[in-house]
C-alpha cells in the first residue's frame, strides 16, 4: 500500500469539529487500507505553514501560508455531499502514492 | 429521597456523567461496549480537566497575590478558559439533561415556524447548559435551570436566522447558520454598531490589511508561546524569584497545550451520542428548506477573523488592567478571541478597525460579566469537583464568563419569578420577528461551499440594505 500518509485535521479550535472528522476519516481509511497517521491542529497554529503532511482537511479557511494540498471538510459536518468529499480524500492520497 | 440526592451528588460529575451518557447510548441504540468506552472517556476528561484547573490555580495564584500587594493591581478571578466552562456546564444537573432538552426546544420551534435553523451541533448545547447551571444555583432551582436554557436556545436559533445572510454570503456557508452561544449574541452588537461606523465621516474609511496583521501578531496566535510569555511577565510582575518565574512560564505553557486537550477526550466520549442523536434528528427532518446550525469553528479560520483576534490578545490584556473594578485575569480564552469576533466580522464586511473595537467593548462590557458572577462560577465548578485550592482566588472564563447573555441570565435570575417568564416571552417575540422577515436566498447557490474564498475585506464599501422587510 506504499509507506504511511500523514493527514492534518483543522479546525477553529483544534478540537471540536476536527474531531468529529477525524474520527470519519480514520474509519473511512483504515476500510480502504489506507495506512495513515492523523494529526489535529487549530487553524491559528497553521499561521506559519505546515510542513510534513501529505493532505490537510480543513472545516475552516486555511491561511494562504499552507501550501499542502488541502480538502474541504464541511461536509463531514453537514453530512451532505460526504461521498464526494470521501471520494477527493482517496484520490489525493492515491495521487501522492 | 434526600439521601439518594446526596449519594449522586457526592458521586460527583466524573462518575454521574459517564453512568447517564452510557444510559443515553443505549437508548440511542449504541453497542454496549462502545457506549461503556465512550462513558468512562466522558469521566477521564473530568477528571483531567480538574487536573489542569489545579495546577493553573497553584501556579498563578502566588504571582496574582503577588500583583495585588507590589502593583495594587487585584486580578484574583482566574480566568479558566472554555474548555473548563464546557466542562462545568455538561457536569452540571442542567447539563446532564441539556441535549434532549435543548434539541426539543429546537424541534418544537421549527414545528411552529419560529425558525429554520436545525442546530445538530450537539457539543455547543454546553453555552445553554452554562447559562442553565447558573441559574439552577442562584435560584436554588434545577427546573428555572432548565427554563434558562430552554430560553438560551429558543434566543441563539433566532440570532442563527438573523445573522444566517450575513454569515452565508461572507463565508460562502450555502444553507448553514451558526446558532452558537458564544459567537451569535456578539451579532446584536455588530449590527448597530456598524451603521453608527458608517455614519462617522473619515472614520468610515479606515480598514487594515489582515495578511500584515498576521505576519506582524502570529505569535499571538500560538497559545504554548502566549501562555510562557504570560507566566513570565506575570512571575516578573509578582515579584517571584528568577527560579519561581521561569517555573510559572513553563507551567502556564503547559496548560494552555493540557486544558484543550483533556476537553479533546472529554468530547471523544461524546460523539457517538451528539453523532448517533444527530442522525436521528435530521432523519426526520428531510428535505426541509433548512439552515443546519454548525459550530463557528468553521468561520474562525477566515483572515480577517484571525487578523482582529490577533490583535485582541493584547487589547483584552489591557483593558483588564485598566478597567476600574476588573478583577478577571485573562487567561485561557486569550485563545478563544476568533469565537468573540467571528460573527461580527462578516457584518463589517471583514473590516477590521471595526471588528477590533467591537471586540473591544465586547470585552470591556464582558470583564465586568465575567467579575460579577464569579463567586456563582467558582461554584459551579466546585459542583463538579474542580476545586480553587484555598479561598482566595475566584474562577471565572472569558468564554461563556463575559458573554451579555450571561449576563443577562445571571441578572434575571435575582428575581426568577418576574425576570424568566419575561424573558421567555421576549426570546419568543424575538424568534417570530425575525421569522417573519423574508431571508435572502443564499448569495451563491452555484457555489461549492469552499472556505478559501470569501474573503470580501476588500471591496468596496456599501451600506447594507436590510434583508427583507
Amino acid at each position: 500500500m506504499g509507506e504511511r500518509k500523514r493527514i492534518l485535521i483543522v479546525c477553529g479550535t483544534g478540537i471540536a469539529t476536527s474531531t468529529v472528522v477525524a474520527q470519519k476519516v480514520r474509519e473511512y481509511c483504515e476500510a480502504q487500507g489506507f495506512e495513515v497517521t492523523i494529526d489535529q491542529a487549530k487553524v491559528m497554529e497553521t499561521l506559519r505553514g505546515v510542513d510534513d503532511y501529505d493532505l490537510v482537511i480543513s472545516t475552516t479557511q486555511l491561511p494562504s501560508s499552507v501550501s499542502t494540498p488541502s480538502v474541504n471538510g464541511l461536509p463531514f459536518l453537514t453530512g451532505m455531499g460526504v461521498d464526494q468529499t470521501l471520494e477527493e480524500i482517496r484520490q489525493r492520497l492515491q495521487a501522492r502514492a | 429521597m434526600s439521601s439518594i440526592t446526596d449519594f449522586i451528588t457526592n458521586l460527583g460529575a466524573p462518575v454521574v456523567l459517564p453512568i447517564l451518557i452510557f444510559v443515553f447510548a443505549l437508548v440511542l441504540g449504541q453497542r454496549p461496549g462502545r457506549a461503556f468506552r465512550s462513558a468512562l472517556l466522558i469521566g477521564i476528561g473530568f477528571v483531567g480537566i480538574g487536573l489542569v484547573i489545579t495546577l493553573l490555580i497553584e501556579q498563578i495564584g502566588p504571582a496574582a497575590e503577588g500583583m495585588a500587594e507590589r502593583l495594587d493591581v487585584d486580578l484574583n478571578v482566574i480566568d479558566v478558559g472554555w474548555p473548563s466552562t464546557s466542562a462545568i456546564a455538561f457536569g452540571s444537573q442542567v447539563g446532564a439533561f441539556v441535549i434532549p432538552v435543548g434539541l426539543a426546544v429546537n424541534i418544537v420551534l421549527l414545528a411552529v415556524g419560529l425558525t429554520r435553523t436545525l442546530d445538530i451541533d450537539l457539543w455547543n448545547y454546553w453555552h445553554i447548559a452554562f447559562t442553565g447551571a447558573l441559574v439552577a444555583i442562584v435560584t436554588d432551582s434545577i427546573l428555572w435551570g432548565f427554563a434558562a436554557a430552554a430560553i438560551h436556545m429558543v434566543i441563539l436559533l433566532a440570532l442563527a436566522d438573523w445573522s444566517a445572510p450575513w454569515i452565508q454570503e461572507y463565508y460562502n456557508f450555502p444553507g448553514i447558520s451558526l446558532p452558537h452561544g458564544t459567537s451569535a449574541p456578539y451579532v446584536v452588537l455588530a449590527i448597530p454598531l456598524n451603521w453608527v461606523f458608517d455614519r462617522i465621516p473619515v472614520v468610515r474609511d479606515w480598514k487594515a490589511d489582515p495578511e500584515a496583521i498576521q505576519r506582524r501578531f502570529g505569535i499571538f496566535g500560538e497559545s504554548i508561546i502566549l501562555g510562557l510569555v504570560l507566566g513570565i511577565l506575570l512571575g516578573i510582575l509578582g515579584g517571584l524569584s528568577v527560579t519561581g518565574i521561569l517555573q510559572l512560564g513553563v507551567n502556564l505553557a503547559a496548560v494552555m497545550l493540557l486544558l484543550p486537550r483533556m476537553v479533546a477526550i472529554l468530547m471523544e466520549g461524546l460523539i457517538p451520542i451528539s453523532e448517533a442523536a444527530r442522525e436521528f434528528v435530521q432523519r426526520r427532518f428531510p428535505g426541509r428548506n433548512l439552515y443546519i446550525g454548525l459550530d463557528s469553528a468553521i468561520a474562525v479560520g477566515a483572515p480577517a477573523v484571525i487578523a482582529t483576534a490577533l490583535l485582541m490578545v493584547p487589547i483584552t490584556l489591557l483593558i483588564a488592567i485598566i478597567l476600574p473594578g476588573n478583577r478577571v485575569l485573562p487567561f485561557g480564552d486569550l485563545a478563544t478571541m476568533p469565537f468573540i469576533v467571528c460573527m461580527m466580522v462578516p457584518i463589517f464586511k471583514g473590516n477590521i478597525f471595526r471588528s477590533v473595537v467591537a471586540g473591544a467593548i465586547a470585552i470591556a462590557g464582558g470583564l465586568y460579566i465575567a467579575t460579577w458572577i464569579s463567586p456563582t462560577f467558582t461554584q459551579a465548578a466546585r459542583n463538579v469537583n474542580f476545586q480553587a485550592p484555598g479561598n482566595a482566588t475566584q474562577l471565572s472564563s472569558l468564554v461563556d464568563g463575559a458573554n451579555p447573555f450571561t449576563g443577562v441570565f445571571y441578572g434575571v435570575a435575582q428575581a426568577p419569578l418576574i425576570g424568566l417568564p419575561l424573558l421567555g416571552v421576549a426570546a419568543l417575540l424575538f424568534a417570530w420577528w425575525v421569522s417573519r422577515r423574508k431571508p435572502e436566498e443564499p448569495a451563491t447557490p452555484e457555489g461549492e461551499p469552499r472556505p478559501e474564498e470569501p474573503e470580501r475585506a476588500s471591496e468596496p464599501e456599501e451600506p447594507r440594505v436590510p434583508t427583507g422587510t
